[in-house]
């Protein structure tokens, strides 16, 4: 055996994995070359000393601090549970009637004509066209009397076409939302979606949550009914991500957008703030998951980490 | 001890069926090994210890969708390496914390306890420096080699445990596992004369014996 092919299988040699034949031959070149010798000892004086690694006793209170710590967020997710289940009651039967009072009683032409109320502008004197971002962003626009109405664009550098739905609540799948909306995207073009039933969510309940979805790819995004945006709050929640998500938006009165990973996508999260702007609660929530948050033109963006 | 214990399934259908001191016994069984995982990650105590109550909480949400096609032990080191790198590292990143700065707590050595009054103090202190100079090595390494060098020879759990805790394949934790060893074996050759422990070629000594580290010193 040579001294390259030794020390090759020094490795294996340590782990035990060689065949009795090999490791016979290895030995034998072992005692007879002080070069090899020399390198299996060192390596091997190292795998001791990895095997030896020393940690300290853990703490004696460590058993006390688990389960202090693991019985307080069970407590504030049981509690917050009871709170928004009342919420989400009272939430869900006005929004309901918002949807079909406001909406369809407005124009019964059908569910396109309601966003007729602010028709988008198309005015031939726009000469140069504002630069194509692809994405979704949501802006809040005076309508006189001093009323503001959120206003979703939509823009993408191909064409493609896209449908706007409502989720009766921020968990529920894409699939079985309401479709309020459907168009197609042109390159260099951006679409605006009126979103005027948004604006007229009952107060102290989730942000609305609107899936966007292009060529098969949803994303959520949990639009606020009021503005301007709140700098800071206390919170106090435990649950999917998605819900939490919804919290945030309408706390803070922020616009979030939430692209579900592929796997995991909606997460058990817990949030415990107190006077934290979004950016650190979110910090917080996305403790343990595999989102990470991006601040994007007026919104936050939580995205699958890499 | 009763001479006995009950299996970790039982104790998890326990749990699932509501009984909260199922879940008390899973952590006392568990907490140790817990702990010293997330010691060999961050190397601070604190944080260690806030690692370990961390994954107990996602142990005890997770727990119901618990299939037991992993064993609890193996489960649990995945679960304190997502807390560690989702939660200890992005922390670390945020406050600017070079990693490589040693804070002088970090300069002390590690105190271990003598069980021995007869152990030889040179040796003592020799392992001490040993051990300084180790852990500076493997501090080197990337996060993906070091996970691999903290389960197989820190933690000396199998191949095959390494693949149901990383959910990598067997061949790529081997290689990964050689390249994190060429390049400890590189950064501690100025170091050489503290590893060369001077026996002779000894048949007799298994791999078994290297990695618990219980092989003699001379």
């Amino acid at each position: 055996m040579r001294c390259e092919q030794v020390q090759a299988l020094l490795n294996d040699y340590l782990e035990g994995a060689l065949s009795a034949g090999v490791r016979q031959s290895l030995e034998a070149h072992l005692s007879a070359c002080a070069g090899c010798r020399r390198e299996w000892q060192f390596r091997q004086g190292i795998w001791r000393a990895l095997a030896r690694t020393p940690v300290p006793d853990a703490p004696p209170d460590l058993h006390a601090r688990i389960l202090t710590y693991v019985r307080a967020q069970q407590r504030a997710r049981l509690q917050s549970q009871r709170m928004l289940i009342w919420r989400w009651v009272g939430a869900a039967a006005a929004a309901a009637t918002l949807f079909l009072l406001g909406f369809f009683s407005a124009r019964p032409g059908g569910v396109m004509a309601g966003f007729d109320l602010v028709p988008p502008k198309r005015s031939p004197e726009t000469a140069i066209p504002a630069p194509v971002e692809s994405g979704i962003r949501l802006e809040w626009r005076s309508v006189g009397g001093g009323e503001r109405i959120p206003i979703l664009q939509a823009a993408l550098n191909r064409e493609a076409s896209a449908t706007l739905a409502l989720a009766s609540e921020p968990d529920s799948p894409p699939r079985t939302a309401q479709r309020i909306w459907q168009g197609t995207l042109q390159p260099g073009k951006t679409v605006e979606i009126p979103l005027p039933l948004i604006q007229r969510a009952p107060a102290d309940s989730y942000a609305a949550t609107l899936w966007w979805t292009v060529d098969d790819q949803h994303r959520a995004f949990f639009v606020p009914d009021g503005y301007p945006p709140m700098a800071r709050a206390d919170l106090r929640l435990r649950a999917n991500l998605a819900t939490a998500l919804a919290r945030l938006a309408r706390t803070y009165q922020t616009p979030i957008e939430w692209l579900p990973a592929p796997s995991e996508a909606n997460p058990l999260v817990v949030l415990d703030v107190h006077n934290a702007t979004l950016e650190e609660a979110l910090q917080q929530l996305l403790i343990g998951t595999r989102y990470t948050a991006r601040m994007e033109k007026g919104h936050w963006r939580i995205m699958p980490r890499e | 001890m009763n001479g006995f214990e009950l299996s970790d399934e039982w104790l998890i259908e326990r749990f699932k069926e509501g009984d909260e001191t199922a879940f008390d016994q899973l952590v006392r069984r568990y907490e140790q090994k817990v702990y010293q995982h997330a010691y060999r990650l961050t190397h601070n105590a604190d944080d260690a210890a806030d690692v370990t109550a961390e994954a107990f909480l996602r142990m005890y949400t997770a727990l119901k969708r618990f299939r037991g096609d992993a064993q609890l032990s193996t489960w649990l080191y995945r679960i304190v390496q997502n807390v560690y790198f989702d939660f200890y590292k992005r922390e670390r990143r945020h406050q600017h914390l070079p990693l490589e700065i040693p804070s002088e707590e970090d300069d002390e050595p590690l105190e271990l306890p003598i069980a021995d009054e007869s152990i030889d103090l040179d040796e003592h202190l020799l392992e001490q420096e040993r051990q300084r100079v180790l852990r500076e090595a493997i501090d080197q390494l990337p996060d993906y080699q070091r996970i691999v060098v903290l389960l197989f020879h820190e933690e000396q759990l199998s191949y095959e445990e390494i693949a149901a805790v990383t959910g990598l394949p067997l061949g790529t934790i081997k290689s990964r596992l050689n390249r994190a060893r060429a390049t400890l074996r590189e950064l501690l050759e100025p170091h050489r004369e503290l590893f060369e422990t001077g026996s002779r070629p000894n048949p007799s000594e298994t791999a078994d014996a290297l990695r618990t580290g219980s092989g003699s010193v001379e």
